[in-house]
């Protein structure tokens, strides 16, 4: 096995060990509606944004990480951005710390083929 | 010698600013009852107005429940003076500009059929509308010198500027920024010597027919 096998495999003891480690339940709703639950990291964190205008304003950004393999193991493709309104995005769901519930679309994604693992970056969906 | 009375008083930038934020918060509300009047959705007219805040969205991006009508922030920029309008005693013609930051907000959400509404959308939208509120109520045609004739003398939305503001795009609500320079020129006064009355004169100046001049005085004085 080489070491880009290896660090695939790792990637799997690393992102999805929710026991030990920072894994942490997420579930994916591709925009044909199917709806699977995957162990990630996900993170939404509080960011001061500039406007350009001077004044700062507080913002927030939130992600996703998953194991690409995870993904097409339960029969998905990489989530990606979707612009056309005509269509639904793809959504993320997690809860943080607290147990609080939140929804996200996926605005983009960030996908590393090299070691397997997709970074989504999310919006509030609701 | 020093100044004698107390400088307790708005300049006229606060004055106009003041003023700014009232037609604001006056017609907002005002526009707000004619939508209901007219079986609108009234929250569609809905601004928030602020006067001077750094940071005017903490409010309710840490709180999605709350009001997410688009804000509207008033704000003094900056003053040039007019020495060609102006006298050196007493008035200074002044040509200010008011910021007038709006800033809409949009969640991407389900459009209950087979698409979605995009939240950058949403919020580019929101600001628009913020933008066609504000501008219409100052340039209306009952606001020519905001309420303050004989102190103003012209405002001009001098430019209006929309803003993106993102971290690559990234954040988790959509928000776009927009800034009206809203020019004023105004005059601003200073403080004078009050003159110490010294003695009454009284002066009649009369022409004779040919021409000739002649003044007459009275002196009202206590003979010593």
């Amino acid at each position: 096995m080489g070491l880009r096998e290896i660090a695939e495999s790792d990637l799997g003891a690393i992102l999805e060990d929710s026991a030990y480690g920072f894994g942490y339940p997420i579930t994916v709703t591709d925009p044909a509606g199917t709806v699977k639950p995957f162990t990630g990291y996900s993170n939404d964190i509080s960011q001061i944004i500039d406007p350009d205008t001077g004044q700062a304003v507080s913002g927030r950004l939130a992600s996703a990480a998953i194991r690409i393999s995870s993904l097409t193991a339960a029969g998905l493709t990489l989530p990606q951005g979707i612009a056309d309104t005509s269509k639904k995005p793809w959504i993320i769901e997690f809860d943080d710390i607290n147990g609080n519930a939140y929804k996200f679309k996926v605005s983009q994604s960030n996908p590393d083929r090299a070691l397997g693992l997709v970074v989504c970056l999310l919006e509030f969906y609701k | 010698m020093t100044i004698t009375a107390l400088i307790d008083k708005q300049d006229n930038f606060e004055v106009i600013r003041d003023q700014i934020v009232t037609i604001l918060v006056t017609e907002i509300a005002s526009q707000q009852s004619l939508a209901t009047a007219a079986a609108k959705d009234p929250d569609e007219w809905k601004l928030r107005i602020f006067a001077e805040r750094s940071n005017p969205w903490e409010q309710y991006l840490n709180d999605s429940a709350s009001d997410p009508s688009p804000i509207v922030n008033v704000w003094y920029d900056n003053s040039n003076f007019d020495q060609s309008g102006s006298n050196i005693s007493e008035r200074q013609k002044t040509d200010g500009i008011f910021n007038i930051d709006c800033y809409g907000y949009g969640v991407s959400e389900d459009d209950g059929g087979t698409g979605h509404k995009p939240g950058d959308r949403e919020a580019a939208y929101e600001v628009q509308k913020a933008l066609r509120l504000v501008r219409n109520i100052l340039m209306s045609a009952e606001y020519t010198y905001l309420g303050l004739r004989g102190l103003v003398w012209q405002r001009w939305p001098q430019s209006i500027t929309v803003f993106q503001p993102q971290i690559d795009g990234r954040q988790v609500q959509q928000i776009v920024g927009a800034r009206i320079a809203f020019r004023v020129l105004f005059n601003e006064f200073s403080p004078q010597v009050v003159a110490e009355t010294l003695e009454y004169l009284s002066v009649d100046v009369k022409r004779a027919e040919d021409g000739e001049i002649v003044l007459e005085a009275d002196y009202d004085y206590t003979a010593p």
